[in-house]
């Protein structure tokens, strides 16, 4: 208990060094302005800092629209932020960085390829030779319950299925961070609990740092070993919450008063938009 | 500190009242949240009419769609034998089906022989506008100032009738065979880099973030995302520039040739040999249906070899 404050008060001295060994992705005071200055000025996120320890798996939760995905992108690499920093592995993040293993909203697949072939393509866009990962590959998508869909092409999968295909190219390169952009909003309810538990499935056996958008508080919950609350835009965090069930996880934990009061506890800072 | 941080309510004294209050909006959030649900891309099939499978339902509609048509043809062609038999029309105005055939059989050798360079200079033209407006259009997706600044100007140059050019091109290459192909090149090289350029500008852009996110080169990207992903539209523009060569390059030598199916067409005109003119169009019939089918296979054959 004492220790911890200690380990928080020195944290705070600290706070424009890495602040902890364990720290992995850690963003500092990142803010976002799209088109500064200009008519369509917009703060997307607002001075925020937040970090993620090396193999924990966080959640950025929020409303639509307040700026996680832009958080996101920043820590991806693929947007530079207007002010402050963010360091992934203690090297700042100006430029994408090959260990970053990527999902978007929609799977995002090339439609003229192969499930295989699109769960290659991390290998291929890196031009590096792509037959020493085929193994690797089918068998990731025998994992995640494609094994008779190697060589069907997306528009011959279901949403789910197409999804999955996403993980598996996200993880074949065995990535040493997961940043997920709400990888199942465009899912239905059940689909989206079954792309849960193989995402938690797989997770858990690859053990990799994840950091996960998602607007829904149950997914949050269910997925994370913290959750960060963001505000309404411009966002930034203004809470993280431990979560504190053991691993593995089934959905059956969804059901416990346990789940409910946290998902409640979150409710209550999650900020709604006046009607 | 780095973020707000606070902890959880403590388990027990708030435990049920949290759970109570929660549980429901709970359960009607994640309900809003479903409805956001896409369609499953499943394609619902009409159900086969009694009776009848479907395979033959499939075979029934293929020899339709071949039968229908050919029959229409005959049917016009027996309409304008009949015509020209009942009114007795003079050959040199209106030749029966029958005249061209015969026409066609005994210029055979001189038909094929003037088909030469016409395929030859078409083909060339073709070709040259397809390297061409791929190229430029691939360049111009690697700069944007250079997109900016060449673009408008191209489009501004496709609303001239680029017929009209003809002349000039004569003049400045001379009445042979590299006149033509620069007509032939011209003519075909605005509808293939417009679509070309349509195709590469309108790649998914969440595809290039990905590529980009894998930290892709511009060049990687362009090969893996946005090359494959411009082929549909590329294709599209391939096949009206092949018969806009055609037009070009006949044009080209209606105006001045001594050689070729347009030559042939304006010799014959001269000649009043109107079975003869009708003879070279049903070659170029052909012609162009082989260009067209050249094309087709081209885009076969790119779509198999990206799959793989
Ligand atoms: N490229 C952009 N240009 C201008 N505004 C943007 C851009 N991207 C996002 N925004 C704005 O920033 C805000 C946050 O967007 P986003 O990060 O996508 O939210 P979220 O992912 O939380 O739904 C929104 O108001 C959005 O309109
Ligand atoms: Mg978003």
């Amino acid at each position: 208990m004492i220790s911890a404050v200690i380990d928080r008060l020195a944290s705070v001295e600290t706070v424009s060094m890495a602040k902890d060994a364990g720290d992995y992705v850690v963003a500092e005071r990142v803010r976002k302005i799209f088109n500064p200055g200009g008519r369509h000025e917009v703060e997307a996120v607002a001075p925020t800092s937040f970090t993620v320890k090396s193999g924990e798996f966080v959640s950025l939760l929020g409303p639509s629209g307040c700026g996680k995905s832009t958080l996101l992108m920043m820590v991806a690499g693929l947007d530079r932020p207007s002010e402050g920093t963010v360091a992934v592995a203690g090297r700042p993040m100006i430029a994408p960085r090959a260990e970053n293993g990527i999902m978007f909203q929609d799977p995002t697949l090339l439609p003229w390829k192969s499930a295989l072939e699109n769960v290659l393509f991390p290998y291929r866009a890196m031009n590096k030779p792509v037959a020493p990962h085929i193994d690797r590959a089918k068998a990731l998508l025998d994992e995640v319950g494609l094994a008779g869909f190697h060589n069907h092409k997306p528009r011959q999968l279901s949403g789910g299925m197409r999804q999955r295909v996403a993980i598996c190219r996200a993880l074949v390169f065995e990535p040493d961070l997961l940043l997920m952009d709400e990888p199942f909003s465009a899912l239905d309810a059940i689909t989206r609990d079954e792309m849960n538990l193989a995402l938690m499935k797989i997770w858990e056996e690859h053990h990799r740092t994840a950091l996960f958008v998602t607007h829904s508080i149950r997914e949050a919950v269910y997925l994370s070993d913290r959750v960060l609350v963001m505000s309404q835009r411009p966002g930034r965090v203004i809470a993280d919450v431990k979560i504190p069930f053991a691993r593995p996880r089934g959905l059956e934990i969804e059901e416990s008063a346990a789940f409910n009061e946290i998902c409640g506890y979150l409710r209550s800072k999650i900020q709604h938009r006046p009607v | 500190m780095t973020s707000p941080s606070s902890s959880l309510p403590r388990p027990g004294g708030g435990v049920g009242v949290i759970a109570d209050g929660g549980g429901a909006p709970v359960a009607l959030l994640e309900a809003g949240e479903s409805r956001r649900v896409a369609p499953p891309p499943s394609r619902i099939t009409a159900p086969p009419p009694p009776g009848r499978g479907r395979e033959a339902n499939a075979i029934v509609d293929r020899l339709r769609a071949a039968i229908l048509p050919t029959a229409f043809a005959l049917a016009l062609l027996l309409a304008w034998q009949a015509l020209v038999v009942i009114f007795q029309y003079p050959k040199v105005v209106l030749p029966a089906p029958s005249d061209i055939w015969h026409a066609l059989v005994a210029n055979f050798g001189t038909i094929c022989q003037q088909a030469v360079p016409t395929t030859r200079d078409t083909l060339a033209g073709f070709l040259l506008a397809t390297v061409l407006g791929v190229g430029i259009a691939s360049l111009l997706c690697f700069s944007r100032l250079l997109r900016d600044m060449v673009y408008p100007l191209v489009i501004l140059l496709q609303l001239v009738p680029k017929i009209a050019w003809t002349p000039l091109f004569i003049v400045w290459a001379g009445i042979g065979s590299p006149a033509r192909l620069t007509i032939a090149t011209f003519i075909a090289f605005f509808p293939i880099f417009i679509s070309m350029m349509a195709g590469l500008e309108a790649t998914d852009s969440s595809l290039v973030r990905l590529s980009r996110s894998l930290t892709a080169t511009t060049w990687r990207t362009f090969w893996l995302v946005r090359l494959p992903a411009s082929m549909p539209y590329l294709f599209s523009g391939l096949k009206i520039g092949v018969t806009l060569a055609v037009i070009g390059v006949i044009v080209a030598e209606f105006i001045s040739s001594s050689e070729g199916l347009g030559y042939l067409i304006l010799k014959s005109s001269a000649l009043l040999q109107t079975d003869l003119i009708l003879a070279a169009i049903v070659a170029l019939c052909l012609l162009g249906v082989g260009f067209y089918g050249i094309v087709h296979a081209g885009e076969r054959a790119i779509q198999r070899w990206q799959g793989e």
